[in-house]
Order: C-alpha cells, then sequence, then structure tokens
C-alpha cells in the first residue's frame, strides 16, 4: 500500500478543515492540497512562484519525522488484518494477507475494508495486491494513467504470476527508486518499461547501474526469495496525535479520536487482547497558560475489541461532555488489558441475541445515561421498604442474588418521599376518601441509628376502586396519615 | 407487495363468502389472504397471550403483538396497570429481561419477587430528559436482547412515535408505551390502542384501536392479584383489635450494654 499524498496528509488528514495548503521541501512543491492545485499550484514550482499564485496559501515545511510517525500508526491500525505488515521504502506499507484472505471473506473484501480503515484514519491509500512483496509495491507506486486499460484501481490487484509478470512489463523502469539516476542513460538506449530492462544483457547493466536495482526487480518477478522485516507492536499502547487545528466541541473530537481507536484496535488484535478500561486525555493550552488535560476513563464490563463498539461508547460519552478549553493534543492509553476471549459461534442463535449483546446495550445506555441511570434490583434485608428497594448500576459485576424475602403485600410503584395526606371526617383522603381493606402491617426499626421509624402500613382503597399503600405514623398522640406506595 | 400485505375491506352483502372476491378478480389461492371487515385481523409476527381470556379474544392472534408499537391510556398512574402485564411478563422473564424507561414512580423489586419473576431480569432506566428516554427505547429496540420494553411518556410527538413504531417493527419484543388518557384523542400509527381505568376488583379496558371492527363498550378484566382482598384473607386469623402500641423506645435510650 502507497500513501501518495503522505506529506499533506500528515499535517492535514482527511477529516480536517479543507483549505489551501501547500508543502515545500526546501524551495519545490512537493505536494499540495486539492483546493491549492486547482489554484494552479503544481509539483515542483518554486516557493515564490505559489507565493505570486495564491498568496492565501499556507507554506508547510516537510517534516520527515512526522511522516515516518505517521506511516507507523496506520501499519499499527493494520495490524488488526494480519500480523505481518512491513514497512517499506517511499511512504509504503508492505501486508502479507495470504493468511487472512478466507477470514476476511477474499481478496476484494479485504482490501475494502483496508482502504475503509486507512480512510478512517485520515490518509487516502493506494492499494497493489500481488503474489510478490515488490511486485505489489510496484503496483501500489505506479501512476493511475500507464496502467493498462486506462485509470482504475481493478488493474492495481493481480492474483496470478503470469499476470504479474505482464501487467509489470508494461510499467516505466524508472519506478524503482535505484535506477532514478540512471533515467536519461536508460532512455538514451531505448529502455522506457521494465520487460526492456529485462531483455537487456544482465551482466553489462549490472556494472553500468546499480545492481540493487536488478535484484529489486528479479524480486518483483519472483525469481528471488524476498526477506522482509515485519513490524512488531509495543508493549504498551499509548498514541498521542496533535490536532491539526483547534477544536472547541467535544463531537468533533470523534473524528481524531477515532485514529486513535483504530490505531488501537490494531495493538489490541497483534497483542490478542482486549481492552478493559482506557483513558481518553485532552490536552489544552500548554505554556505559561497552561491547562490541565481533560481525562475521559472509560471503563467496560466486558472486554472488547471491536472498533465499532468502541466509537459508539465514546461518542455517547463525548456528546455529554462541555469543553472547558479548545483542544489542540489527544492522547488515548489502555489502562486495562485482558485476554481475547474470542466468540464462540452456536449452530442455532438465541432469540434475545448472546449475553455479549446485552452488556453492551447495557454499556451504551450508561454511556449516555449516566451509572446511576440504568440499574438493576438488588433486593436488601431490611424492614423499612425505602431500604430494601435497592437498585444497583446494571454494570457493576453482579454478586450472586441473596436470599430474597418471603413475598410480602408490597406496591409495584414506590413513592420516592412519603405524601402527607390530608384528613376528612377521620379518615385519609387523596383524590377521594381512602377505605382500609387490609390488616396492619407494622414496621418498627432504626432505633439503633437515628432514623427511628415506627410505622402501620394499610392496604387502602380510593373511590374509584384502585389500591394505595399507606402508613399511619405512630409518633406521640397525633395520627398523621402518609401515602407511600400504589399497586399497580 | 407480499400476499400477507393485501388487505381489501370487502362489503358481504349477504352473498357467499368468496363471491365479492371473485368479482375483484383475485384467484382463488389468495382469497385466505383477503381480510374481511367483519372478522379480527391478524399480525404479521407472534402474539403473547396477555393472559386474560377476554382480552385475548379481543385482540388479533390472541394475544399481545410482539414487533409493534401498543399504546396503553391510562386514567393514571398505579390502577393495576402492572398487573394486567404481569402474566406477558412472567413468559418473558424466563429467557429475556424487561426494561423499564422513565417510570413515573420508583419500581419496588419486593413485588417483583412476589410476582414469582427473577429480579434479576428487570431493568430500571432513568432518564432525566424525555429525548434521553426516546432514544434509550430506540437502542433497547434496536438492540434486541430484551424482551419486552415499558416506556412511559406524557407528552410525545407524532414523529416519535412512528420512529419508535419503526424501531419496533425491526424487532421481535413487546413495546408498550403508557401515556395518560387525554392521548387518546391523537393520531397514532400504533396498531393496537387501549384506554384502561380502574374497576371494581380488576381494570375497566376499552379497545381504541385494533386490526379489526370497532368494538364498543368497555371489557372489564379481573386482575388475579387483588392484594388487600388476599392479605385480609390469609394475614388474618384474629379479628384486629385497636390497641395502644407499646411504649415508644426513642433513638439511643437504651445503652448499648443492656442490648
Amino acid at each position: 500500500m502507497h500513501l501518495p499524498s503522505l506529506p499533506l496528509e500528515a499535517f492535514r488528514p482527511r477529516w480536517s478543515e479543507p483549505g489551501r495548503y501547500v508543502v515545500v521541501d526546501r524551495l519545490q512543491v512537493l505536494t499540495a492540497s486539492e483546493e491549492a492545485f486547482a489554484a494552479g499550484v503544481r509539483v515542483g514550482m518554486r516557493r515564490g512562484g505559489v507565493g505570486m499564485l495564491c498568496p492565501d496559501a499556507v507554506l508547510l515545511e516537510h517534516d520527515a519525522a512526522k511522516e515516518s510517525a505517521a506511516v507507523d500508526a496506520v501499519a499499527l491500525s493494520l495490524l488488526q488484518y494480519t500480523p505481518e505488515v512491513a514497512l517499506a521504502e517511499e511512504a509504503s506499507l508492505l501486508l502479507d494477507v495470504s493468511a487472512s484472505l478466507r477470514f476476511f471473506g477474499g481478496a476484494r473484501a479485504l482490501c475494502r475494508r483496508v482502504r475503509e480503515s486507512v480512510l478512517a484514519l485520515g490518509f487516502t491509500p493506494q492499494i497493489g495486491m500481488a503474489p510478490t512483496a515488490q511486485g505489489a509495491w510496484l503496483l501500489a507506486r505506479a501512476p493511475a494513467r500507464t496502467m493498462a486499460g486506462g485509470a482504475g484501481i481493478r488493474q492495481r490487484r493481480v492474483l496470478r504470476i503470469d499476470t504479474l509478470s505482464r501487467r509489470l512489463d508494461a510499467l516505466p523502469c524508472t519506478l524503482l527508486p535505484a535506477l532514478r539516476p540512471f533515467r536519461e542513460w536508460l532512455e538514451g538506449i531505448g529502455c522506457r518499461s521494465c520487460g526492456d530492462l529485462r531483455k537487456l544483457p544482465r551482466a553489462g547493466l549490472k556494472r553500468r547501474t546499480n545492481p540493487a536495482a536488478l535484484d529489486a526487480l528479479e524480486r518483483a518477478y519472483g525469481e528471488a526469495t524476498e526477506l522482509l522485516e515485519w513490524v512488531q507492536a509495543p508493549e504498551t499502547f499509548c498514541a498521542k496525535l496533535e490536532l491539526p487545528d483547534r477544536i472547541e466541541h467535544a463531537e468533533a473530537v470523534l473524528f481524531a479520536a477515532r485514529r486513535l481507536l483504530l490505531q488501537m484496535t490494531g495493538w489490541l488484535v497483534a497483542r490478542q487482547r482486549a481492552i478493559a478500561c482506557f483513558v481518553l486525555a485532552l490536552e489544552h493550552e500548554r505554556g505559561r497558560q497552561a491547562i490541565a488535560p481533560t481525562l475521559l476513563e472509560i471503563k467496560l464490563a466486558e472486554a472488547a475489541w471491536r472498533e465499532d463498539h468502541l466509537t459508539r461508547l465514546l461518542k455517547e460519552r463525548l456528546g455529554r461532555l462541555v469543553l472547558q478549553a479548545p483542544v489542540i493534543a489527544l492522547r488515548l492509553e489502555a489502562a486495562q488489558t485482558e485476554a481475547m476471549a474470542p466468540p464462540t459461534e452456536s449452530l442455532f442463535p438465541e432469540p434475545g441475541g448472546t449475553p455479549a449483546d446485552r452488556k453492551r446495550l447495557l454499556e451504551l445506555l450508561t454511556a449516555r445515561l449516566g451509572e446511576d441511570n440504568v440499574l438493576v434490583p438488588a433486593p436488601h434485608a431490611a424492614h423499612r421498604p425505602e431500604e430494601a428497594n435497592r437498585w444497583l448500576p446494571a454494570t457493576l459485576p453482579r454478586r450472586p442474588a441473596p436470599a430474597c424475602p418471603p413475598p410480602l403485600a408490597r406496591p409495584f410503584w414506590l413513592l420516592a418521599a412519603p405524601i402527607e395526606l390530608i384528613m376528612r371526617d377521620q379518615r385519609p383522603f387523596y383524590g377521594s376518601p381512602l377505605r382500609i381493606v387490609s390488616a396492619m402491617e407494622r414496621v418498627e426499626c432504626g432505633w439503633e441509628s437515628d432514623t427511628l421509624v415506627m410505622r402501620n402500613y394499610f392496604v387502602a382503597q380510593g373511590e374509584e376502586e384502585a389500591f394505595y399503600w399507606i402508613y399511619r405514623e405512630r409518633d406521640g398522640e397525633d395520627v398523621r396519615w402518609y401515602l407511600h406506595g400504589l399497586f399497580a | 407487495m407480499s400476499a400477507s400485505l393485501l388487505r381489501i375491506p370487502i362489503q358481504d352483502a349477504g352473498g357467499e363468502a368468496g363471491r365479492p372476491a371473485q368479482a375483484a378478480g383475485l384467484p382463488t389461492e389468495q382469497l385466505a389472504n383477503v381480510w374481511r371487515a367483519d372478522q379480527l385481523g391478524s399480525w404479521q409476527s407472534a402474539a403473547i397471550p396477555s393472559g386474560h381470556g377476554a382480552l385475548d379474544r379481543e385482540l388479533p392472534n390472541g394475544g399481545w403483538p410482539t414487533a409493534a408499537l401498543t399504546e396503553l391510556m391510562l386514567q393514571q398512574s398505579g390502577i393495576g396497570e402492572m398487573r394486567l402485564l404481569q402474566p406477558a411478563f412472567s413468559r418473558i422473564a424466563k429467557h429475556r429481561p424487561i426494561a423499564l424507561v422513565q417510570p413515573p414512580y420508583l419500581p419496588q423489586a419486593a413485588a417483583w419477587v412476589a410476582w414469582r419473576l427473577p429480579a434479576e431480569q428487570l431493568l430500571w432506566i432513568r432518564t432525566s430528559r424525555a429525548v434521553d428516554a426516546l432514544w434509550a427505547a430506540e437502542q433497547i429496540l434496536r438492540n434486541g436482547s430484551c424482551g419486552a420494553l415499558v416506556l412511559w411518556q406524557t407528552h410525545i410527538r407524532h414523529e416519535s412515535l412512528r420512529r419508535l413504531h419503526l424501531a419496533a417493527q425491526a424487532s421481535d419484543m413487546l413495546f408498550w408505551l403508557l401515556r395518560p388518557l387525554a392521548a387518546a384523542q391523537d393520531a397514532s400509527p400504533a396498531p393496537l390502542r387501549l384506554c384502561l381505568r380502574p374497576a371494581a376488583g380488576g381494570i375497566a379496558a376499552k379497545i381504541l384501536k385494533r386490526r379489526g371492527p370497532q368494538r364498543e363498550g368497555s371489557l372489564f378484566l379481573p386482575l388475579g392479584f387483588a392484594p388487600a382482598l388476599r392479605f385480609v384473607q390469609k394475614g388474618s386469623h384474629h379479628a384486629p383489635v385497636d390497641r395502644r402500641a407499646p411504649a415508644v423506645a426513642a433513638a439511643r435510650s437504651v445503652s448499648p450494654a443492656l442490648v
């Protein structure tokens, strides 16, 4: 895979604001954004010429360190498709996908997924596929117009070695970096394509040009073995991203955070881990007016490694967040990981979805509504109904259910605070006079702490036939009635 | 268009059942799919028996429809609406959880346990804004891991109702929307709408809308669990005597050494 506009996209990822940006290497234009090309900027132009054509263009100095960091980030996130990813010359990556084709549903589906991932990272990929790594590199690197049969990605994908040799024969031989110094000499002897080059006597070429070029050509045609150094995933994950612009809305952080999440997904898959807790730090102003970064800790009830689920969780959390200051950088850290437990596929799917689906739902609801608003019952052995009716966050690890108290006449609805009832004709009144229809249930407890309650509970019925749960407070001589529940 | 979607009301003016349909030019094998306006319609999805025979006889397919929005309009909360749904709950709670979104009061797990339903299958979602409640309901319907969803809303816009109904159609869950009685005046995309009022020993349900002919008058549904009556019969072997309570123990009046 080749990243043709890496010098620009290292500064301005695809999701950043469009504008006229030109990347210059010392004096010459290296690449530019689409808006700048439309204004007349061309590759190879002088710095002064750009100033003449579009004075409002932003000139960015070519930064090799930033580019290599970007390629590393892409390599890390592509580890989710194959463990064998290698860095190649000229902003390219080599992926050995022969073992992954069947898992991802064939070459075309895999190419589509790799392309989507790289686009989400903010880079434009140019993907070539061939039985040899050097051949795939040449196909990915070739400019679109020289491809046989016109432009299009279909021509960059070759699965058989004889088709590959035909395709490579038509490519210009100066695509190989080792042959570029000899461009004029090769044109002088009428040798333009790789096919022409292979027809020339080998010994003479080796003496007159770079021997490395001939080795590369042999590797491309599958005549020599290839040795590649695969990228190793680091022990711990902590990725940082400097944002191209200051971001003032929490939702806009998501695009940038998605890039970090993709990197983390690649890292998790490569190390066969699943994430249980991760921290996203939003960094604000540094230096003299430094503001401490906002930390966003996301805990998962069940460790996950799927990027779409993590993105949804983060989206809901960011939706709730109000930024105190503009964000200039993001840092993502994998705080806690577990060994990955791959899903077991059952022959007959359950109607209610898997337990993992249920966990995902609870996590999603918790991410938006907060932990205290997604609750499951945790009955507590207590006499006071408001204490016995205890609810706990659904994402907490469940303890085994305690021995349930014997079923008592309890209403389904409990009032958060009891309502004091007015009295009419010596009877409690709530909409209509209430008639007591049950025996008394006495609740008297709390003397050991300062919360003594002495209540006599009754079931009462109003004139419209609904049942109410009321109590009389035994406190001295005056009688006070309260409504505490409704039998729904 | 699938044949099951074909619903042509046919006026049967005393003739044989098949004749008007043949007059409409329908092939004989399609006649089974023709719905006649004097019959009950049917759901395209499965129905779960409501546990109340009188209600089941009046509902198409004999039960609460899954994959559809069902509206229950209450005179007020706490008139027996949960006891009405309880037989359906006990069928679902064996396998799948039941979510309550924005209930009007605190649900009490002891009552749930007293109905012999597993407490761990109950999920209470508390929201402060109606937007959050609608979002939560839609996510639960989309996820499909719950077996039933009960949503309380006072004011709900027509677009939101349509959206919820669409989400419900894509799921296989039971979905009840509980609204105040005043909402009965408004139009709704829900295929089943019931008005509920309290009645002596049960609940009075009026079917406002269903797939089938209009039903005049309301149904009386006895609710099996009448808390007060059971409590009086089982709990009182002796007549209640109003006696003075023993001396009141004030807080911290007993020294710990004596206890």
